[in-house]
């Protein structure tokens, strides 16, 4: 069962949601960057942003009522752990996958991407 | 050379994506069927096509705490009752009709579609039909000439089709048995039409 | 030796020649579906016109589907392009392949003509065989249904018999079993049912799992060669990392067609289902960063064609923001509710399927252009290199502002037709004619003439790039690349 979006929170439904993946992916760029640019100094912007999932995600849940049930307030842990532990995993996956290339290490000059 | 972690191999990935499409594939084939036990015509959310010789209304549901479609008395269409071929036969000429007209590029059927113009899921009960003595002839009339009807303040008008007034008919019921599905309680805080005037038996919800 | 600049079949493989055919009829296609656009927009805003004659159910037939086609269109020539270097072999029965695919461009032909001239037919299954389908996205009659399977039957064996015959790599492998899946899953929609729930069940079977699953995999096996032929990324790499991303992708896509089984009669588990996996879909695209920006700091991006690697971004970050951002804004059922079938699944489906797949087909185009006339140069400084860029600049201008209008238009009618008026008949007119959708409506049109103008700048660049270009394709492992 489920309990429909109150109107006066249709705003703050889709204002969240959408910072929870905007934030995610931020997150999982500012990691990714700070760690391959080798600059320890960003990844505290980086888990910055998973703060910002973390709230959004909080009052997403709130808003969509997703506390009175305890099957939604089991996929919202998921989700906050999921996305917490995901860009480490996936960095450890590209370390083991690119592991047999020339320069495994990162070297710092200016990429273009994202 | 290389010094791969396992979890990194090609090998264990290949294996892993078809263990995972395979998974989720088995997985959606074991919900189709069990969903197919709702939707099919007389399952356990989808009415059987004799719906349409009874009155079909949506309330809200205070236990469900959603809209629900509610099966009332007998009131068939058209005034007449209709045998469940006769009327499966009817509402698949009418479903036709909307495949055939191509309503879904304009239209919403249970909110799929164009948003051109309104969803029909709720058509059967929408209160602009007048009252619901009118409202079976007033749905044909609509169907087979719709072009000099009034539709709304913003000029915007459904197309004559060439509908014939046999494919107007079986397309209202097919219009009446859809908006007895249940739909989990879309379209929202939907008001239907005044069908209290008759004398109302026992009103029972659609499925329990 | 052909002249550089200048469009020769002679710098082609058999399979490329065969897919600059498609690519040619796509791009005409994606003209099509700007156009039609174009059209049912305007009828927003001006509701007489051409009422009667071009109604607004035919234009908007005419833009899904040509998107549609001129998507597959698109995959289908992507296909044959790195099918010979990646099989190491010809393409097995190209004269076949040749055939088939002038009879399925003369179906399509066949089915706009039906679509414009003939438009509707009586409640009988004649119609259906023979006029329109009438389901969103596969109205294609049935007899078209049929050739479309035909044709993709022949398009598989082409490249099962070019793999069997060359080699089989890992690309060959995901590739095959994906048309394999594409092929099958268009059966599922190849049936009429009275009863409208099972019909949209197995509907969604088609879209869902062809957009959301299978496309998604094709495109990536499209986009791993490209990363092998444009950045020099190693095979061994590339190939683990298209496991993984089809491991992500079937794993969160395949039930995530939960979403769309909310209101259609189907049983309450799937908003359980569909909320679920809808909170997995961005973990794909969560992976796709961190891979690409470990992938950028290794290679440093020496790319020797600008214009396909910018599409190649702009596909990562249009999937980012079309799927990721725009669907889980109104997917969890709690607010799809009201959202269901308002212009939000509008605005999403605009800036998903642009940024999923026209991007990626238009990058490729690139990779055609410049192939075909010799490897001619494509990095910086490019003569008239304006061309591309403002042609992208206008394409995702029109896009965003096209998004952004229906958004707001969808934001309104979920609060006033759908939660307030509970999508009654007059809510519905109440919500279109509120001056927020009004207004909303006349940007989008806007937005579509930049939309417009930016297609016509690909035509025209697509047909000239490189023409006045004297220098060769810049190499791989010179130093000299410069950023776009």
């Amino acid at each position: 069962m489920i309990e429909p979006v109150a109107l006066a929170d249709f705003f703050t439904v889709f204002f969240t949601a959408a910072l929870v993946i905007l934030c995610g992916g931020l997150y999982a760029l500012l990691f990714a960057y700070a760690r391959v640019k080798d600059t320890p100094r960003l990844m505290p912007l980086a888990y910055l942003s998973y703060a910002g999932l973390a709230v959004s995600a909080l009052v997403l849940a709130h808003a969509a009522h997703l506390f009175d049930s305890a099957f939604w307030t089991l996929v919202v842990g998921l989700m906050l752990a999921g996305y917490l532990v995901a860009p480490h995993g996936i960095w450890h996956l590209c370390v083991g996958t690119h592991g047999d290339e020339d320069h495994a290490a990162p070297e710092p000059e200016s990429p273009r991407l994202v | 050379m290389t010094t791969e972690a396992w979890w990194a191999s090609p090998s264990l990935w290949r294996k892993s994506a078809i263990w995972i499409t395979g998974g989720s594939f088995v997985m959606l084939i074991f919900l189709t069927f069990d969903t197919m036990s709702y939707i099919q015509a007389g399952g356990k959310q989808v009415p059987g096509y004799s719906i349409i010789n009874q009155r079909v209304d949506y309330q809200f549901d205070e236990a469900k705490n959603r809209y629900v479609p509610v099966i009332g008395p007998e009131e068939p269409l058209f005034g007449k009752k209709l045998t469940e071929a006769e009327a499966a036969a009817l509402v698949s000429k009418g479903k036709l009709n909307t495949q055939a007209k191509n309503c879904m590029e304009c239209h919403t059927l249970l909110g799929n579609g164009a948003y051109y113009a309104p969803d029909l899921t709720k058509a059967w009960l929408d209160p602009s039909w007048g009252s619901k003595e009118v409202r079976e002839q007033q749905m044909v009339e609509f169907l087979m000439n719709p072009q000099d009807r009034l539709h709304n303040g913003i000029g915007r008008r459904m197309p004559n089709l060439g509908i014939t007034e046999e494919e107007a008919r079986a397309t209202v019921a097919f219009l009446k048995w859809m908006s007895a599905i249940n739909t989990l309680g879309f379209p929202h805080n939907f008001k239907a039409i005044d069908q209290s005037d008759a004398p109302a038996s026992a009103a029972a919800p659609a499925q329990p | 030796m052909t002249a550089l600049g200048v469009f020769d079949s002679a710098n082609l493989n058999g399979g490329q020649k065969l897919a600059m055919k498609y690519f040619a009829v796509s791009l005409a296609l994606f003209g099509a579906q700007v156009l039609f656009g174009v059209l049912a927009g305007l009828q927003y805003l001006f509701p007489d016109f051409l009422y009667g004659v071009i109604d607004f159910s035919v234009n908007r037939t005419l833009h899904v589907n040509a998107l549609v086609v001129w998507l597959l269109y698109g995959f289908i020539g992507g296909t044959y392009w790195m099918l010979e270097d990646e099989a190491d072999h010809k393409v097995v029965g190209l004269g076949l392949g040749n055939l088939i695919f002038w009879v399925l461009t003369l179906a399509v032909v066949v089915v706009v003509l039906v679509y414009l001239l003939v438009q509707v037919g009586p409640a009988e299954m004649k119609s259906i065989w023979l006029i329109n389908e009438g389901r969103e996205y596969i109205e294609a009659p049935r007899w078209a249904d049929i050739g479309i399977v035909v044709a993709v039957l022949v398009f598989f064996f082409n490249v099962v018999a070019t793999f069997a015959k060359g080699r089989y790599t890992g690309i060959g492998g995901v590739l095959v079993m994906d048309l394999l899946a594409l092929a099958g899953l268009y059966l599922a929609g190849m049936f009429y049912t009275p009863n409208v729930s099972v019909d949209q069940f197995w509907w969604w079977w088609v879209i869902h799992l062809w957009v959301e699953a299978t496309w998604e995999v094709l495109v990536g096996c499209i986009m791993a060669y490209m990363l092998i032929v444009t950045l020099g990324v190693r095979r061994r790499i590339v190939e683990t990392w298209l496991y993984i991303e089809v491991a992500l992708m079937f794993g969160s896509g395949i039930l995530g067609l939960g979403h769309h089984y909310f209101w259609i009669g189907t049983p309450q588990y799937w908003l359980t289902i569909g909320g679920f996996f809808s909170a997995l879909e961005p973990v794909p695209l969560v992976a796709m960063v961190v891979h690409a920006v470990f992938d950028s700091g290794v290679h440093r991006l020496k790319n020797s064609n600008h214009p396909a690697l910018a599409w190649t971004i702009a596909q990562a970050a249009g999937n980012f923001f079309g799927a990721g951002v725009w669907g889980f804004m109104h997917t969890l059922p709690q607010i799809n509710l009201y959202t269901h079938g308002t212009q939000w699944s509008a605005s999403h489906g605009h800036l998903a399927f642009f940024g999923a797949y026209s991007t990626a087909v238009i990058a490729f185009f690139y990779l055609a252009a410049q192939k075909s006339r010799g490897n001619v140069w494509m990095s910086g400084n490019l003569a008239g290199g304006w061309k591309w860029k403002w042609s992208m600049a206008f394409l995702w201008m029109g896009m965003i502002g096209m998004t952004m209008a229906l958004l707001i238009a969808g934001y309104e009618q979920s609060q006033i037709e759908r939660a307030i008026e509970g999508s009654s008949w007059v809510g519905y007119f109440t919500a279109q004619a509120h001056p927020w959708f009004v207004q909303a409506m006349k940007w989008r049109q806007i937005s579509g003439y930049l939309f417009s103008l930016g297609y016509v700048l690909l035509v025209w660049d697509l047909f000239t790039i490189g023409k006045r270009e004297t220098r060769p394709i810049a190499e791989l492992h010179a130093p000299s690349a410069q950023p776009a």
